[in-house]
């Protein structure tokens, strides 16, 4: 259903849409994840907080531009020398185009368009009320502090708001890709159930059933007591106070008309998501924590028939030793020119490499168990660097970390 | 007055940065002071049992270590409590609030789930059960918000109830004889901006004390100058042998870290005026557990805390 019409725009070739791909990619290799960066309109980065998706997400979308796509990457919270990178000073939700020179400074040449946005989540919310709410009852809305819980606090908002953004993006149509870099989550589960919860602070039966009679008098200045008289409202102001009570019914009333809106909306999004049209990249690093988090929402994107293109493991700690054994401190003592320097040197190196070697084998376990965990999702590894991404040409590094060998598609 | 004599420390930063872990070697280097202390988890996946080789155990406070508690707070246990508090009646509370109706509504009052929790876990700070309470806060942003949760009551909530609970807890939060929040970092570009930015925040928007800056991972400098020039991987037409080649890389990587390290300290330094504990990469064969902790908390208490 989502296939659209596709511009021939870039890389030659390549439009023809092939007859649907199961939802779950069988890819085991970089190659295959190669072809849906070629090939999707959609790829959503998905993961832990502090994992790196922001990187991932901005490399991926390079890589995308240098094959000859128009880009879009969409992030929420770039770091300051990357978000300079990409030329995002001051820009809140206004989309803006990457110098092509600045992609040459870094040694790709951009066959295709890179763009970037940085996403203002309130800004977001008040533009949807904006286009979705009749002019007479937004004032009021936007004025309501519950639409400030809504819009900024509310569990899931900002998952929501940032998939609200996409397809909005996606069907302008102006754009062969858009890269996603979705909000950091305490919990993964929290951007896949956002519109349920958004849905459901929105359909509120609890609401409908306590305050019934309110919302139908319609007017102002009804005392909750009066709201049915309910018992329960009683109970509940005891707790609240009668005028919380009674402003968060009002505020239910003015929003009560997006409902429909609002799972319109979701049901795209989700019917968008598990098209062909999108893939989902999950981003996690080498630790415990978070590969058991990514083993987890693995699980719940198969069990939503969600594609997954790949698991990009990143920060990996180099195994410099390329499974060779440790050596002794005497051995290494030996190597060292006779007599040059500090004799406890060899000494520090031994300790430099045995922690060296320790955190590697640490990862690889853990990464081994993913793999295991996640297959047949191919399983993408980006070595941890020494210094922090800062540019273009270190996103065109990690992009070659990613797709090792693979030159790209002229 | 030192850190350790407050009688709340809220552990602050970004995820990722070991919040958790700085948490439990706080609370075990001030048990190891002879405090009595509870260390809180705020509606996560817990972290801290583990980190003491043991298990969560139901809703209240249990021995994790001696001399610490753990508490992983949860909105619907705490929820009822402070239902149950406020109505006295146990038959009242079940009859109108495990109504599934209330219950979901009770959900959707803006901040009501994090006032309770906070609520929950300031109670023991004002009761004095504990010497000291240590909160592990949800990361960066969940933070500020879940700890500006009673004055944003205080702001928008007319008189009432929520009104008077979140008074006093927020007069606790901005004391800072009684309450400080530390800062956990990296010593990476990502996590040190937003710590600078927490702090700004921590001051300003909530008005609170701030009390350390915990730089985590920290990697001190191992070779000398000299040595480092041996390190970097040889031209084309020179050779080394493979395992000093692998020794060299390796402490090329340790040395180019360790100038990070130090680079970020300043800069976390000079942008805060907070006494900074740097702390050492703890190394684990499998899972940070119980002797990981002690040795973080070795260090803290080594390092001054």
């Amino acid at each position: 259903m989502s296939a659209r019409p596709r511009r021939s725009r870039g890389a030659g070739g390549r439009e023809a849409q092939a007859p649907s791909p199961p939802p779950v990619l069988t890819s085991t290799n970089s190659a295959e994840t190669l072809k849906v960066l070629r090939e999707r309109q959609v790829i959503v980065c998905v993961g832990a907080g502090g994992v790196g998706k922001t990187t991932v997400a901005a490399t991926l979308a390079l890589r995308a531009a240098a094959e000859g796509r128009k880009v879009m990457v969409l992030t929420i919270d770039p770091a300051k020398r990357l978000a300079n990178a990409l030329g995002l000073k001051e820009l809140g939700n206004t989309q803006s185009r990457v110098d092509p020179e600045r992609i040459r400074a870094a040694g790709v040449e951009p066959r295709g368009e890179l763009w970037a946005m940085m996403l203002d989540l309130q800004r977001s919310w008040d533009d949807f009320i904006a286009r979705h709410i009749p002019q007479e009852q937004r004032e009021k809305l936007l004025e309501n502090r519950f639409y400030k819980t809504l819009s900024t606090a509310l569990a899931g908002s900002q998952e929501y708001i940032a998939t609200e953004k996409l397809y909005e993006l996606h069907a302008r149509d102006e754009f062969d890709l858009i890269v996603l870099d979705t909000p950091p989550t305490a919990h993964a589960l929290d951007f896949l159930d956002a519109p349920k919860r958004i849905l459901d602070f929105l359909e509120n039966d609890s609401m409908r059933i306590l305050a019934a009679p309110a919302l139908a008098a319609g007017k102002l200045g009804i005392k909750l007591m009066g709201l049915g008289g309910s018992w329960a409202a009683k109970a509940i102001s005891r707790l609240t106070g009668t005028e919380t009570l009674e402003e968060l019914f009002l505020f239910m009333r003015e929003i009560q008309g997006t409902y429909e809106v609002f799972k319109d909306r979701a049901a795209k999004v989700k019917a968008l998501f598990a098209s062909d049209a999108a893939a989902f990249v999950l981003v996690t690093n080498a630790q415990g924590v978070t590969v058991d988090e990514t083993i987890y929402f693995h699980r719940l994107l198969l069990e939503e028939r969600i594609p997954i293109a790949a698991v990009v493991a990143n920060r990996v700690h180099r195994d410099f030793l390329r499974g060779r054994s440790l050596p002794t401190e005497a051995e290494l003592a030996a190597l060292l020119e006779a007599g040059s320097g500090d004799p406890t040197l060899a000494g520090r190196l031994l300790l430099t490499l045995e922690e060296a070697a320790s955190m590697a084998h640490l990862d690889r376990r853990h990464l081994d168990r993913l793999a295991a965990a996640t297959e047949p999702t191919a399983q993408l590894r980006v070595p941890r660097f020494d210094t922090d991404v800062h540019d273009l040409a270190d996103l065109w590094i990690i992009g070659r970390h990613l797709f090792p060998g693979e030159e790209p598609a002229s | 007055m030192s850190l350790l004599d407050r009688r709340l420390l809220i552990t602050a930063g970004k995820g990722g940065v070991g919040r958790s872990t700085v948490s439990a070697a706080l609370a075990l280097a001030a048990a190891q002071s002879g405090k009595r202390v509870l260390v809180c988890e705020v509606n996560t996946q817990p972290r801290i049992p583990g980190l003491f080789d043991s298990q969560v155990q139901g809703d209240e406070p249990f021995p994790v270590a001696p001399g610490v508690d753990s508490l992983v707070v949860r909105p619907d246990p705490a929820m009822r409590e402070y239902v149950l508090m406020k109505l006295r009646f146990e038959t009242l509370y079940r009859a109108v609030f495990e109504n599934r109706w209330v219950s979901r509504f009770l959900h959707f009052i803006p901040s009501l789930p994090e006032l309770v929790m906070l609520g929950k876990i300031l109670f023991h700070v004002r009761e004095r059960h504990w010497d000291l309470v240590v909160i592990d806060a949800p990361a960066t942003g969940h933070g500020i918000t879940f700890l500006g949760v009673p004055q944003a009551i205080l702001d928008t909530v007319p008189p009432g109830a929520m009104h008077s609970e979140a008074l006093w807890m927020r007069d606790l939060l901005v004391d800072p004889d009684r309450t400080l929040v530390n800062l956990v970092s990296l010593p990476e570009e990502l996590p040190v901006n937003e710590t600078l930015e927490l702090a700004g925040a921590t001051e300003s928007q909530l008005g609170m004390g701030l009390g350390r800056v915990f730089l985590n991972r920290f990697v001190p400098e191992r070779f000398s100058a000299d040595e480092r020039r041996l390190f970097p991987p040889p031209g084309a037409d020179e050779e080394r042998a493979p395992l000093l080649d692998a020794a060299f890389r390796a402490a090329h990587a340790q040395a180019l870290r360790a100038e990070r390290s130090a680079h970020f300290r300043e800069r976390l330094q000079r942008g805060l005026d907070l006494p900074l504990t740097a702390l050492p990469q703890i190394f684990h064969p499998a899972s940070f557990g119980a002797a990981q902790t002690r040795e973080l908390a070795a260090a803290m208490i080594r390092e001054g805390l």
